[in-house]
């Protein structure tokens, strides 16, 4: 069964000089909370790199004074989520087209390949909710064209869908809220 | 300033000066880095030497950099950096398409 160890929410003022500081708060926070079955490099690692990046999405596109970050442990697995009032998700398409939120009924549920570098295609799957799923399609193309052709706002996406176990944006249409979540699971769930 | 740059021959090595290379710096990074390869030099080798964590931004610059350098038969080669630096270029591809040694060293031996 899934529970709840303990959950902290940091408030981040979506400046830019701030991210080292909450980067570390965060990450000193996880350190602290699992030092009795610290969790392997590897998995900190990948964790810190989204961090990370939800924090610099919040800086680049929120447009919003303020970012609410969320560490929530479980017995199964480690969530970060970043919740804000700003300007709701809008992806461009490889083929140029934009989907944005909140989404027109028309559009649900679909898949929209959003960007690939040759190897790794990194696309969107909606549910019946408007939740966007990101997952990664790997290519067996071996030729890197496009990393060069796409310098890329979507690196930030890339980083966090291949370094998350799951990696998904809801809306609330009728607050605005919008959600990052960002999910790793444990190999062994904790007892 | 981000980079320290040292030139022999129309090689230069620019080495990356802040522990953290991201949104804050990355735009002087590539501003820098194109200065340095509209001078007329052959090869940029960047040491990571220094930096402790990256994001998508520095990333973002440094492909700019690339395609910038490319037209102009400017090499970029990437040495020195830290687990944790390597393994999210490599996540990313980027490995692909920079050519990355362990230290400056290294990179300078390949040159002939």
């Amino acid at each position: 069964m899934k529970e709840d160890l303990d959950r902290i929410t940091i408030v981040f003022n979506s400046n830019r000089e701030g991210i080292p500081g909450t980067l570390n708060l965060c990450l000193d926070h996880i350190r602290q909370k699992t030092g009795g079955s610290p969790l392997h490099e590897d998995l900190m690692a990948k964790i810190k790199w989204v961090i990370m990046e939800l924090l610099t999405n919040a800086v680049k596109h929120s447009g919003q004074r303020e970012t609410v970050l969320k560490i929530v442990r479980t017995t199964e697995a480690i969530i970060l989520e970043k919740e804000d009032y700003g300007k709701p998700l809008v992806l461009v398409g490889q083929d140029k087209k934009k989907i944005m939120w909140p989404l027109e009924e028309m559009v649900r549920p679909v898949d929209f390949p959003i960007y690939h570098n040759g190897m790794d295609s990194l696309c969107v799957r909606t549910d019946e909710s408007g939740r966007a799923i990101f997952f990664i399609e790997e290519l067996a193309e071996l030729e890197m064209p496009a990393l060069l052709s796409d310098t890329s706002e979507h690196f930030g996406l890339l980083i966090m869908t291949k370094a998350s176990d799951e990696f998904a944006y809801e809306h609330e249409p009728e607050t605005g809220l919008n959600r990052f979540i960002s999910t790793f699971y444990f190999t062994n769930p904790l007892p | 300033m981000v980079l320290e740059v040292e030139e022999i021959n129309r090689v230069v090595k620019a080495t990356i000066l802040p522990e953290e290379a991201s949104l804050s710096n990355a735009e002087a990074f590539k501003e820098e880095m194109i200065t340095l390869i509209g001078r007329g030099v052959r090869l940029v080798i960047v040491s990571f030497e220094n930096v402790n964590y990256i994001d998508s931004s520095f990333l973002g610059s440094l492909v700019v950099a690339l395609k910038y350098a490319m037209p102009r038969n400017v090499d970029i080669y990437l040495v020195a950096l830290k687990p944790d630096v390597k393994n999210l270029l490599t996540l990313i591809r980027m490995d692909k398409v920079f050519k990355i040694f362990n230290d400056y060293e290294e990179a300078m031996g390949t040159l002939s």
